[in-house]
């Protein structure tokens, strides 16, 4: 199987001098196409700079990250834009959602980012609202939305430009444990029937009971990294 | 369209914030179109009253006669060049001139004088001649039962040598061919008063100072009116291809003093709308930095989706380009009867204004699509450069950093 995340010496620092923080130190690790992984750990460890680090959000200090083959770093702005454009979804822990568009328009705007004809989008919108659970629901703007409405239509926007990738970030951590499970079981199924490689991280039991993989962070350092046999189907 | 319906959708955000910056610009824009419409219209007004008191909009002389103005410098095919000027439509009148010095006799003095031989009829199509007569009657070319014809005098000639309506003008002067001219005129009016250009103007029928000249059917000049006096240079230069063996001018070219002085004064004008629109954009700039620093966050999500740099400055510009639009629409509603009531009633000064020599006492504004025009191409373009500093502010940043401020 190909890697889609091959992540060597990556290191990334923040402060200088006495104050200075490693959040992640010299992590190396590889992530395969379809893999639905935790990067797990305390607060602190370095779960959140890692999934911004492979998502392009930050830089790091040395080391690197390629993604489908493509080395990040050497990405112009744009290029990265662009690529994040079509082959990354990201999910955040706040949903993130942009408060004047609706539910629709929240998932069409990554699609016109792209460049696809109104009429597609509008059909893949009216697909993403389907298979969110949110027909009927897409004139709302996110303030009319629950938290986990919002989260929902996040997963939507993130799925709705055909990515390879889905890094999530505490995705269920605003959400009772209910709508989480519901969520979880919902990436999940995408994850499965779409092959979307999933990314998470999170300390939320619910997740690490159903990722395949666990990758635990402590200290900015692969502590563990361990397939998951007793992953909730 | 989307990309529109987010910029509009999120001037709406902090719709309290957006009215006020909105009345800031709507605010700048009836002050500049106020402006302008006033510098336009008071030297639109100034140009008419200085064309319509002598120059005319285009002269004609012979080819060298304004550098050294001879008296056998003439225009001799005339019949030929008035078919032309009632051939060509953007030509509305024309009025041929003879011009002269001379030495003018009244009861016991004498003073040096210009004499201008005018057609009573065609003058009075060019400039306001009758409307300049100060006492008795505006003449005509037809002489009296002693075979004198009739002057209109200045003021000044008056007073200097003491004559009045009806007293004999004697002038001595040079003719054509360097003999003497002389003859007695019998004074029919007073023109002007003695801030007048022409108070030392003696003028003659065209018949008359042509005869005294001892020119036959010659003249000096032609001063024309156009019918669009705005595009007169454009109208002097097409005659001039046709009348290769004269000198056609503009009158900005027969003043040039007038005109560059007048060039000056609005180049003023112009320092201080910039310094108008510098006062309203430093405000507006303010807005949208305030405007982007709130929303920092969200625009690291929008990157973070794929959105490019590029396009982010752009959302923000269409934001300012919104609000812009919103504000000159709403001010238009307002200006536009304003400038229309300014153009047509406008107001009367307590005392007139003396601008490059020419006073009016009646300020008016101008009514035209460059009034409007102007003062929006400006503030549109200032709006535009207004949105790029805090544009690029927000496409710098990297989204972690821009999604990491609460």
């Amino acid at each position: 199987m190909s890697m889609v995340i091959e992540i060597e010496n990556l290191t990334r620092k923040y402060g200088k001098g006495i104050g200075e923080v490693v959040a992640i130190n010299e992590i190396s690790l590889n992530i395969e196409y379809g893999e639905f992984t935790a990067i797990i750990g305390p607060s602190g460890s370095g779960k959140s700079t890692l999934l911004n680090l492979i998502g392009g959000l930050d830089k790091s200090d040395s080391g690197s990250v390629l993604l489908a083959g493509r080395d990040i770093a050497k990405m112009s702005g744009s290029q990265m834009s662009d690529f994040r454009r079509d082959r990354i979804g990201f999910i955040f822990q706040a949903y993130n959602l942009i408060p004047v568009l609706s539910a629709e328009e929240n998932i069409e705007y990554i699609m016109l980012l792209q460049g696809i004809p109104s009429v597609k989008r509008k059909e893949r919108v009216q697909e993403m609202l389907f298979l969110v659970g949110l027909e009927g629901l897409g004139h709302r703007r996110p303030s009319e939305l629950s938290g986990g409405q919002q989260q929902r239509v996040a997963v939507a926007r993130a799925m709705a430009s055909k990515p390879e990738i889905i890094l999530a970030d505490e995705p269920t951590a605003n959400l009772d444990s209910k709508t989480g499970m519901a969520l979880l079981d919902m990436m999940r199924q995408l994850n499965e029937d779409q092959g979307v490689t999933f990314v998470f991280s999170t300390h939320d039991e619910m997740i690490m009971k159903r990722a395949r993989r666990l990758i635990h962070l402590r200290d900015g350092l692969v502590a563990l990294d361990e397939r998951n046999s007793n992953a909730t189907p | 369209m989307l990309l529109l319906r987010m910029a509009f959708r999120n001037l709406f955000r902090q719709y309290r914030r957006t009215i006020l910056t909105a009345l800031s610009i709507g605010g700048g824009y009836i002050v500049f179109v106020l402006s302008v419409s006033l510098v336009e219209g008071s030297y639109g007004n100034v140009i008419d009253i200085f064309t319509k008191d002598s120059v005319g909009h285009i002269q004609i002389h012979r080819k060298s006669y304004r550098e050294k103005p001879k008296t056998y410098l003439t225009i001799d095919n005339r019949k030929e060049l008035e078919e032309l000027f009632h051939k060509e439509s953007k030509i509305i009148s024309f009025a041929p001139r003879v011009l002269s010095m001379a030495l003018a006799y009244g009861k016991e003095k004498s003073t040096p004088v210009k004499v201008l031989g005018i057609d009573p009829n065609l003058e009075s199509g060019v400039t306001r001649i009758k409307e300049k007569i100060f006492s008795g009657d505006y003449f005509d070319s037809i002489p009296n039962a002693d075979g004198y014809y009739k002057a209109m005098i200045g003021s000044s000639i008056a007073k200097s040598l003491k004559i009045n309506i009806g007293d004999e003008l004697i002038l001595i002067g040079q003719g054509a061919e360097g003999s003497i001219a002389n003859d007695i005129f019998i004074v029919s009016s007073i023109v002007g008063n003695e801030d007048s250009f022409d108070r030392m103007t003696v003028y003659l029928p065209l018949i008359a100072s042509q005869s005294f000249l001892s020119l036959s059917d010659e003249v000096h000049q032609y001063a024309l009116l156009v019918n669009t006096p705005k595009r007169n240079v454009e109208i002097a230069d097409e005659l001039q291809e046709t009348l290769s063996n004269l000198e056609v001018a503009p009158w900005q070219r027969i003043e040039t003093t007038f005109y560059q002085t007048m060039q000056a004064d609005k180049k003023g004008n112009n320092y201080t709308l910039v310094l108008i629109v510098f006062l309203v954009f430093v405000g507006v700039l303010n807005t949208i930095l305030m405007s982007v620093l709130e929303r920092t966050k969200e625009f690291g999500v929008i990157r973070a989706i794929g959105c490019r740099p590029s396009k982010l400055i752009l959302l923000i510009n269409l934001e300012t380009m919104f609000l812009t639009f919103l504000s000159i629409s709403l001010s238009l509603v307002i200006v536009i009867p304003m400038i229309y009531w300014f153009a047509n009633t406008g107001f009367l000064l307590s005392e007139p204004i003396d601008m490059g020599g020419v006073m009016f006492q009646h300020m008016r504004g101008e009514f035209s699509l460059y009034v409007f025009l102007k003062p929006m191409i400006i503030i549109f373009i200032t709006s535009m450069l207004v949105s790029l500093p805090p544009g690029f502010r927000a496409a710098r940043m990297t989204p972690k950093n821009a999604m990491d401020i609460n």
